[in-house]
């Protein structure tokens, strides 16, 4: 066994008794701690009123705060609401970084909509999660060019396509290579072969960042997905904990 | 010339079977906020409302339950309905909190929520529903992201078939399901529907046909329909002053013991 | 209560077992009168002979004069019979409009397949009720287009959206706007919160037209939607009555 930091960036809070997801603190400290993961960085996006998660996640990270940390979600739904709440989470609730989900909008993130936000962030020089593809969007839709007019029109923010950007595509790793404020984050329900390796060899190490989706899915599972992959060991070191740590400024 | 009723207000007590409150995850409905729906309350002349918050079917009924009775606040406008997962919710936890809130009805969503309506799963529940008296609602349809999850009406028959004491509602049946709920209702003597989304000409009369009009609610579906819709049309079918009555309010507040 | 006239512009003959939908005489008559309609104008949509729906058209306004009207429905699947058949229709069967269903063909309704129809219309300056999107349209349609192009083309054809365009619906508020022979008609399954009022503010009062869809849909409901709503009372009349009174010149 060899020590070094591991770092959950995706991960959930909020109970979800439709697929059997269950969230209590018990259950998140055996699975991180039969992983060997150090941090998980949790959201909650359960809820149309954002704060109720916020306030729930702010609660874990008071409570264990050498193992959790917040990201902040925000509603686009709710736009008035955003920056109000957004302050709220960086100010008393110590928050990391920002996590939207543009599917219970049906507005992609590119959208004027989201701008409020990415002003806060980019001013802050925040990080911002997102899926970087979404069920609503027209089969033509470039991810490359969305993420393109995102960075130049924000350059200070970094962008974390969520599950890799929705199966990592030539594209995906084209826009990685291009732009230095993207990552991808690895957690995914299909295990599939050879996800890491593509996202690594492709796009680029530094800038992949390992997460699980606990506990809708399970952390073992989705570290092994690193640990079996036909990287070097350094390379997995980036990805399990080193780029989170850079990225977040987390001392472990 | 037509006769329409530009100054309508309910001649009876109304009691609405069926309200969303709360926000919802997936969408933000019109009007989310316990002082809209008082608003509306009074403007279309309901006098209470049975009250159900979504992130009970989306993501966890306790937790949705909870927010529930955070926005009644103890209004006694509002009654509580709790959503229930019977394929994830703890058996005693959830017991108790409806104990503790004095809940009369439930309500499941079993294909949304991915479990099958069969004894094998809801039986210990529904025994539990029976010995207490609660009433069960079972939506004929949900839909999130607008995507439409529907009951299986045979699953339905099969269960309710070993439950004779439990009073049941179909809510928001609609045109679409009519063809299995007929016979159901036929067949069900514990069977009740609930009327937000039945649309098919002269409903209540359709229904009176074959079941007496003990067995039938009004609801609205609020804040996806207005509340007055059927409040009007009920007052203009042709119905009874006594039946109307049955169906505004009288049938909820037996069934939820609330006389 | 008040006595104004009320029209029912979209109405079916048939019976549709799967849906519960029950056509009799007395059904309808019971139904219109609770509802207080003095009118409602029939189709029937659910024969490929078109001649054999409207048959049964015409022996219920022959039968109850004053209280039906008739509109002509013609097939596109058999376009050799379009127009004999408008003649037939308007001819000894003293229809008013007519109605198309491009559901059934997989056509669009601005296809050169269904001109014939409209020029026979736009001789006689008859109104036309059609949804105005289909299941078979791309996502990219625009029915403002759609529209624009067949205004100017038939220039004397009143044209009636069903179900107020059903989708799509900032667009259509825009056409009807635009276009001093557009019209949208109120029927729907949703009873949805808003709807009426929607069409009038954004598009113009004098051209909404009520309908019910019956016996599909109720009567009483339908009309209801158009009672409670915010609008004028001077707008609901129009609504109700007014507006198809004198589109189809009925004399009420």
């Amino acid at each position: 066994m060899q020590d070094f930091p591991v770092v959950d960036f995706h991960a959930h809070l909020g109970n979800w008794g439709r697929f059997g997801m269950l969230d209590t603190p018990e259950l998140f400290l055996s699975c991180m701690d039969n992983a060997g993961i150090d941090v998980a960085c949790l959201n909650c996006i359960f809820h149309g009123d954002s704060n109720r998660g916020n306030d729930r996640v702010a609660e874990y990270v008071r409570k264990w705060p050498k193992r959790f940390v917040g990201a902040a979600f925000i509603s686009a739904n709710y736009p008035e609401e955003m920056v109000p709440e957004l302050e709220r989470c960086f100010g008393s609730l110590g928050m990391k970084f920002i996590k939207i989900y543009p599917h219970y909008v049906r507005v992609a993130h590119d959208d004027p909509l989201y701008f409020p936000i990415y002003e806060f962030a980019n001013e802050r020089g925040l990080a911002i999660m997102s899926h970087a593809r979404h069920y609503f969007d027209p089969p033509s839709v470039s991810v490359y060019k969305r993420y393109e007019g995102l960075v130049k029109r924000f350059p200070k923010i970094n962008w974390v396509m969520a599950h890799a950007g929705g199966g990592t595509s030539a594209e995906t790793a084209r826009t990685v290579r291009d732009f230095p404020t993207i990552y991808v984050e690895t957690c995914s329900s299909g295990l599939r072969y050879g996800g890491i390796e593509y996202a690594v060899k492709k796009g680029r190490a530094d800038r992949v960042l390992f997460g699980t989706d606990m506990p809708l899915l399970d952390a073992s599972q989705q570290l092994a997905k690193v640990i079996v992959c036909r990287i070097t060991d350094e390379e997995k070191k980036m990805v399990l904990g080193g780029n989170a740590i850079r990225l977040l400024n987390l001392k472990l | 010339m037509g006769r329409v009723d530009f100054n309508f207000k309910p001649a009876v007590p109304v009691f609405d079977a069926n309200v969303e409150l709360g926000r919802r995850h997936d969408q933000r409905n019109l009007k989310d906020t316990p002082e809209q729906l008082f608003e509306e309350m009074s403007q279309a002349g309901v006098d209470r409302a049975l009250a159900w918050h979504p992130n009970g079917a989306a993501y966890d009924s306790m937790e949705g339950n909870l927010i529930l009775q955070e926005l009644i606040h103890g209004d006694s406008r509002l009654v509580p309905q709790f959503f229930c997962n019977p394929s994830f919710d703890d058996f005693n936890v959830f017991t108790r909190s409806v104990k503790d809130a004095a809940v009369r009805s439930i309500r499941m969503v079993p294909q949304y929520q991915h479990y099958p309506f069969r004894e094998s799963v809801v039986g210990p529940w529904l025994d539990w529903m029976e010995r207490e008296g609660l009433a069960l609602w079972l939506p004929t349809t949900y839909t999130v992201f607008g995507n439409t999850t529907e009951l299986d009406a045979s699953d339905v028959y099969d269960t309710i078939r070993e439950h004779p004491h439990l009073n049941v509602v179909l809510s928001e049946l609609d045109y679409r399901n009519v063809s299995w709920a007929v016979p159901l209702l036929k067949s069900l003597p514990n069977l009740h529907m609930e009327i937000s989304r039945l649309t098919i000409a002269d409903p209540i009369n359709r229904f009176l046909e074959f079941m007496d009009d003990s067995r039938i609610l009004f609801g609205s579906r609020y804040p996806t329909s207005a509340m007055a819709i059927h409040l009007y049309a009920l007052h203009h079918m042709g119905l009874p002053e006594s039946t109307v009555r049955a169906i505004c309010s009288g049938n909820l507040e037996r069934i939820l013991r609330m006389g």
